[in-house]
């Protein structure tokens, strides 16, 4: 939605809206890439929510805890999470506008609820988005909203627009009842850029990209606000061309020496892969920032999250993520920039790739 | 692995693209499903058979390389330099169009055009048949069996979408006829309900109440239809169920196998690692599992300590304070270029061993009957010479 000056500056600019809709193509990380998100939220000092939806259980994964159900947990200090389910919805729905508390055993048995959550997938989409809407609505006693931020990891590009939509989708086949009030207040909720943004996660990788671009587009159309692009697993730069020039000038015989003299030792082939490996590092980035470049001219900022080559992944993996997204809108994430090597990172954020 | 080991664990793939009639892709999304499908079809070309890749999605530049302009639903010949392929070997490739599958469900199955068309127009079978968890899956299996009836082809190599759970597809005919034969549809199919009126009269007190919270909910007329849609359905059930059993069979016949895609990361991993319990626990036939992107195996020389002291030694012989490297330009000089090497090396060691512990770890405990590696190419696999290096690994394990 920005025409112009697409540069975020602080958690404001990031984290401004109540909701944040993570998406992107399905295998591009959108779950760590919606943890990040939800810690940098923290940082900031925000009550933060981090909700799934799809039932797939990432977020206790990365996070190391218990499955997560229906009820919203405090697992850190400052930061709740939940797993949202349209099962649960349905009951908690039909109380609220019906105080139907006793239906709920007719429903089980008459078999209705699989209709509703499995067969009709716009009334599924519809429970879970009414419960996202009934979250960003509820209120703390001291009239507070319950959460700062809400970031929500929701279903991938392609049905991102649909899902989203299922309450005015709805109102299509049902013409009366409370459903069709409510679908006129949740629509107002998404289009209103001060209330939600999607952030679309991408790898810099030539499908990812173009799910990114349609993505924007059908979001857009859809009324709803663009935030961040965050391109995920973006290499730590090592080399650069005349890096690469120098390295194969020197050729692998003498690369063997030069390392041995520094006290790595390594055998022909060794020193052969390595020189392969720079020339394919050095290609990948030059492919990988020119899709960067495309993702740019969609008008949307593009912000880098690194590839760690650490030797595993953790939780604290998540937060030097969160750390490098506050670090590229000017902030401090949970850790503070100063615990990062600075040069890549800063790479990854400075928009070269 | 050793080669030998290596090598066995080829076999069961590279056998199946010589004898298999149909070879099933599936796996978590972005794993690469639509490549390796294409690339299976063209190792079977190559071989001399006959092979038609279906496809869901592909991406646009390898769509193109295949000569898939647009969704068509009939198959057409990609065009391969002879010297590529053996004598009879052909690659034929078609986009599914899963709508277009559906309707024609429906027009054979019904007893007249007119109940095809009430059926077809029916705003719940629209939304039914594009949104039904399931479906997608199942009509690509429906056309499968359409293609396999003709019997033009060796080898049908199909491209299953990406699921949230692999296990959606193989639930699909079931989760279908379950659907269509449940209680929800049976009080439905009650004139009284049908009709809008008299519910108390015809089925019992629970029912009654249900429908009253549901006609409130959603309107009653959305029931009607729902109604209707299922009375136009009652006729052709029994067809439908038949057919759902036949593409079950079909897919048990010991010469459907299926591949099994996954990237080496944990949660495409872990639904590698159902399907393949799945597929046993269905009677299905696992041909083997396609890990791609996986980083290149690095040798263990130098060591990780050797390796971050020449770092530190030829930062600071470049002039630069290993600790604070700043401002690091590493085409400034061969001292920096070459840190910049080392550094390179460690992480694709370290990613390339975590992708190989995640594999191990993922896939421990179930039966694998083969498992081949695709390595990370340089960027996307987006025309024929690319599947050809692919089409080469999954028949031999090396690459080229």
């Amino acid at each position: 939605m920005r025409s112009s000056a697409p540069t975020l500056e602080g958690f404001d600019a990031l984290l401004g809206p109540h909701v944040t809709i993570v998406t992107g193509k399905g295998g591009v990380g959108k779950t760590t890439a919606a943890a990040a998100l939800a810690l940098a939220g923290v940082a900031s000092g925000r009550r933060t929510l981090l909700i799934e939806v799809e039932g797939r259980q990432g977020f206790s994964r990365v996070f190391g805890t218990q499955p997560w159900d229906y009820a919203e947990r405090e697992f850190r200090p400052g930061l709740w999470g939940a797993a949202i389910d349209p099962a649960e919805s349905v009951y908690e729905y039909l109380e609220l506008f019906y105080g139907l508390k006793r239906v709920q055993w007719m429903m089980e048995r008459s078999n209705a609820l699989d209709f509703v959550t499995t067969a009709a997938p716009g009334l599924r989409d519809l429970l879970l988005v009414g419960k996202l809407y009934e979250i960003e609505a509820r209120r703390r006693p001291d009239g507070r909203r319950a959460y700062d931020l809400i970031v929500v990891d929701a279903p991938p590009t392609g049905r991102i627009v649909p899902f989203l939509q299922a309450p005015e989708a709805v109102t299509e086949i049902v013409r009366v009842g409370p459903i069709r009030r409510q679908a006129g207040q949740i629509k107002e909720m998404l289009t209103d850029p001060r209330r939600v943004q999607a952030v679309i996660v991408t790898l810099l990788e030539e499908m990812p990209v173009r799910e990114t671009t349609e993505g924007i587009t059908a979001l857009l159309s859809a009324g709803i606000a663009i935030g961040p692009v965050l391109a995920n697993q973006i290499t730590l730069p090592r080399l650069d061309v005349p890096a690469l020039e120098r390295l194969q000038g020197l050729g692998p015989d003498t690369l063997r020496e030069r390392f041995d003299g520094h006290g790595a030792r390594m055998s022909g082939r060794t020193a052969q892969l390595t020189l392969d490996l720079t020339a394919a590092h050095v290609a990948r980035q030059q492919y990988q920032a020119g899709l960067r470049a495309e993702l740019a001219r969609t008008g949307a900022q593009v912000l880098g999250l690194p590839l760690l080559a650490s030797h595993t992944f953790g939780p604290e993996d998540l937060e030097v993520l969160a750390d490098v997204l506050a670090l590229q809108v000017g902030e401090d994430g949970p850790r503070a920039a100063d615990r990062l090597d600075a040069t890549g990172y800063a790479t990854v954020a400075g928009g070269g790739v | 692995m050793t080669p030998t080991r290596q090598q066995a664990a080829q076999d069961s793939l590279a056998e199946a693209i010589s004898d298999a009639h149909i070879l099933v892709t599936t796996g978590a999304g972005g794993v690469g499903k639509t490549t390796t499908a294409a690339a299976l079809g063209l190792a079977a070309a190559q071989q001399g058979r006959r092979a038609l890749v279906l496809t869901i999605d592909p991406a646009r530049r390898l769509a193109q390389a295949m000569g898939l302009d647009g969704l068509d639903d009939a198959p057409t010949q990609v065009a391969l330099p002879p010297e590529q392929l053996a004598s009879g070997g052909e690659l034929w490739a078609m986009m599914l169009d899963m709508q277009t599958t559906f309707d024609r469900l429906i027009e054979r199955h019904a007893t007249s055009p007119e109940e095809a068309a009430a059926i077809t127009s029916n705003r719940i079978y629209r939304q039914l048949s594009s949104t039904l968890s399931g479906t997608q899956e199942y009509m690509a299996m429906e056309r499968l069996h359409e293609l396999h009836e003709e019997g033009a082809f060796d080898l049908l190599v199909i491209d299953t979408p990406p699921t949230r759970s692999a296990l959606d597809f193989l639930d699909a005919p079931k989760r279908m006829t379950s659907f269509l034969e449940g209680r929800l549809l049976k009080l439905l199919l009650k004139p009284g309900v049908a009709a809008g009126r008299g519910i108390g009269k015809v089925v019992g007190a629970g029912a009654t109440a249900f429908m009253r919270v549901a006609g409130r909910v959603t309107g009653m007329e959305l029931l009607q239809d729902l109604a209707d849609f299922f009375r136009d359905f009652e006729g052709m059930y029994d067809g439908f169920k038949q057919r759902a059993e036949e593409v079950l069979a079909l897919l048990r016949d010991p010469r459907s196998r299926f591949v099994v895609v996954t990237s080496a990361e944990p949660p495409p991993l872990r639904e590698a690692r159902f399907f393949l319990e799945r597929l046993e626990q269905e009677g299905l036939h696992a041909a083997g599992v396609v890990v791609n992107r996986i980083r290149p195996e690095v040798p263990r020389d130098p060591s990780d300590a050797g390796l971050t002291r020449a770092v530190r030694s030829l930062q600071e012989a470049g002039g630069v304070d290993p600790d604070a490297p700043e401002h690091l330009e590493p085409g400034s000089s061969d001292e920096l270029a070459l840190a910049g090497a080392l550094q390179l090396l460690g992480d694709v060691r370290n990613l390339a061993a975590r992708q190989r512990r995640d594999v191990a770890a993922g896939l421990f405990g179930v039966e694998v009957p083969a498992l081949v590696e695709v390595p990370l190419l340089g960027g996307d696999v987006h025309d024929l010479d690319g599947l050809e290096r692919i089409a080469g690994t999954l028949l031999t394990g090396r690459t080229r």
